[in-house]
């Protein structure tokens, strides 16, 4: 055991007598407990079958879950409906997120208020905005529905969240709603933070708007950018709480993204072993996506 | 005309940030509008703009709701994830900004990466080691599961905001006879404190508004406000008239310590990547 701690501490002064050591260790031991362990079960279960009832015990299955994950044309689809909803909301995010906080630095007056007015849908809860959204799309009350209908859209379609390429259009407004604005402040910090100087010499050298735009506003604010798309890359298979309560992955899985199959194969069909097997897949993306951001945004490097 | 010509590029400049704004807060506009309607009158279309506030809604939602067990099980749960988060969190960034100890990149990486899980991955363990242990339909179990989150996220940005701290500050206080502990609690702790705060909101933000995880670890008498707001849908119909207040609950004291925090608000969600 002393060995073990000897190994931690890096050399110097062991012991009792490295205090920093002795800081750490309280919040490694209960994350040992609640996210180490717990990540190790997943795997475990990837490779077993485990009925809900409780009196039942839990069998190995070797790589059946595996086998059937890849073999499966539903995983790819729930993977193919991930990937559309992120390039959907990110691309829609990114480049609106990016005019508004440009249009906001060039404010002089009331820029504060405007930005923190901005911020607000960043506060409501992802099931808020789902509930809203089942609201505002409503197929006979709903405001954005009377719009639509009002300029001749959905004809022939009788609800928004009952065809499937619009309740995917309805829900990737939702996230872009709610998202944006966080877009929106990451970019703004990253504008006010460049050099000023750069632009007024160009702007002496009677440079376009569009030009300072394209050639020195986005290449300066690349990594900023990058911050931001990672973010947001995370967060759209992190949170589903917004589709849960509005399509809950249908019609016919045309919203359902690998979290919310995960939700389904785990809590509705109670096939833990294979929801297991969902999860560390979508486990190993968000790994890579970690490790990208770890290397290439915050400037430190693993040993 | 060259004056006049910027005085209009800058009006149409604010015009145009106006048209955004109302775009983004109308949905924000129609729930806290909808919460003061009278039950039919906020299904009319197109939307009537003037109408008599009634307060019939708040009024239901206490009668036959009850909406204070629901508000005190989310700020149980909240406050006791963010205590915890905060606590162990602000000890280990401490000890990870300045102790020399070995694979504190690794271990920082797996702090980092619990935090971008996807919810699913801390949900479906949990909620098995939770059954087998008959912990299921507590609050403690949704603690656990917030903690699970809020604990890498509250070390990752205290460890950022304790490297920020100067070191001869501290150097200068071991001189003068504190040890190690003292320096963090009397020297280090104060100088983070707008950071230290920045983090709890940012716990109590995302454990006041998850639902996911609440819908499947609580249940009955324990659950929280998010989840009591999605149950208003009913096989009978949704009862927007008490959703719309219940959002209107759920959500102003998150705007209220958001834009408290906000100057803090962008380093803390890039996890100290911008400041």
């Amino acid at each position: 055991m002393s060995g073990f701690f000897k190994g931690l501490s890096g050399g110097e002064d062991m012991g009792f007598r490295n205090v920093e050591l002795w800081m750490v260790l309280p919040a490694i031991c209960v994350l040992v407990f609640i996210s180490v362990y717990p990540f190790v079960f997943t795997i475990r279960l990837s490779f077993m079958d485990y009925p809900m009832i409780v009196t039942r015990n839990p069998i190995f299955t070797g790589f059946k879950n595996w086998i059937r994950m890849f073999s499966d044309v539903k995983t790819r689809q729930y993977w193919m409906v991930t990937l559309k909803y992120a390039v959907g909301a990110l691309s829609l995010e990114m480049v609106l997120g990016f005019i508004v906080a440009l249009l906001l630095s060039k404010l002089r007056f009331l820029q504060d208020l405007f930005t923190a007015l901005m911020t607000v849908p960043l506060f409501f809860a992802p099931v808020l905005v789902g509930l809203l959204g089942r609201f505002l799309f409503h197929e006979s009350y709903g405001i954005y529905t009377y719009f639509l209908r009002q300029v001749g859209l959905l004809r022939g379609v009788p609800s928004i969240f009952g065809y499937g390429p619009a309740a995917f259009f309805a829900l990737i407004c939702l996230d872009v709603w709610e998202w944006t604005p966080l877009v929106v402040i990451i970019l703004l910090a990253g504008l006010k933070s460049l050099p000023q100087e750069i632009f007024e010499a160009a702007q002496v050298d009677g440079i376009t708007t569009l030009q300072e735009v394209w050639y020195l506003t986005l290449p300066l604010l690349k990594r900023v950018i990058l911050v931001a798309l990672l973010v947001r890359t995370m967060d759209v298979i992190k949170y589903f709480d917004h589709i849960l309560v509005t399509t809950r992955g249908g019609p016919a899985d045309a919203t359902k993204t690998i979290s919310v199959a995960v939700y389904d194969q785990a809590f509705q069909a109670y096939q833990m072993g294979y929801a297991a097997t969902l999860t560390v897949s979508a486990l190993v993306v968000t790994m890579v996506l970690a490790q990208l951001f770890v290397r290439f945004v915050t400037g430190r490097s693993m040993e | 005309m060259k004056k006049s010509s910027r005085l209009v590029k800058r009006f149409f400049l604010y015009f145009v940030v106006i048209i955004f704004l109302v775009l983004f807060l109308f949905p924000v506009y129609i729930m806290v509008t909808s919460a003061f309607k009278a039950d039919v009158s906020m299904f009319d279309l197109p939307p009537k703009w003037l109408f008599k506030p009634s307060v019939q809604n708040f009024r239901n939602l206490f009668s036959t709701f009850d909406i204070l067990l629901y508000l005190r099980n989310s700020v149980v749960a909240t406050l006791s994830s963010t205590g915890i988060s905060l606590f162990l969190g602000s000890l280990a960034g401490y000890g990870l900004a300045r102790g020399r100890i070995a694979r504190k990149e690794n271990i920082a990486f797996w702090m980092i990466s619990t935090r971008m899980t996807p919810l699913v991955g801390v949900m479906l363990p949990l909620y098995l080691i939770f059954r087998s242990i008959r912990l299921i339909g507590t609050l403690q179990s949704l603690v656990v599961c917030y903690t699970a989150f809020n604990l890498p996220l509250a070390i990752w940005l205290m460890r950022c905001f304790f490297e920020e701290v100067p070191k001869d500050v501290e150097e200068a206080a071991m001189v003068d006879g504190c040890n190690k502990l003292q320096v963090f609690v009397k020297i280090a702790l104060p100088l983070v404190l707008p950071g230290l705060l920045a983090t709890g909101v940012l716990c109590f933000i995302f454990s006041w508004n998850d639902y996911a995880l609440a819908v499947v670890f609580t249940s009955g008498k324990t659950q929280t406000l998010a989840v009591a707001c999605a149950r208003l849908m009913t096989e009978y119909g949704i009862v927007w008239g008490q959703v719309m207040t219940m959002g209107v609950f759920l959500v102003l004291p998150v705007i209220a310590l958001g834009l408290a925090a906000r100057r803090y608000l962008v380093e803390g969600l890039t996890f100290g990547a911008l400041k």
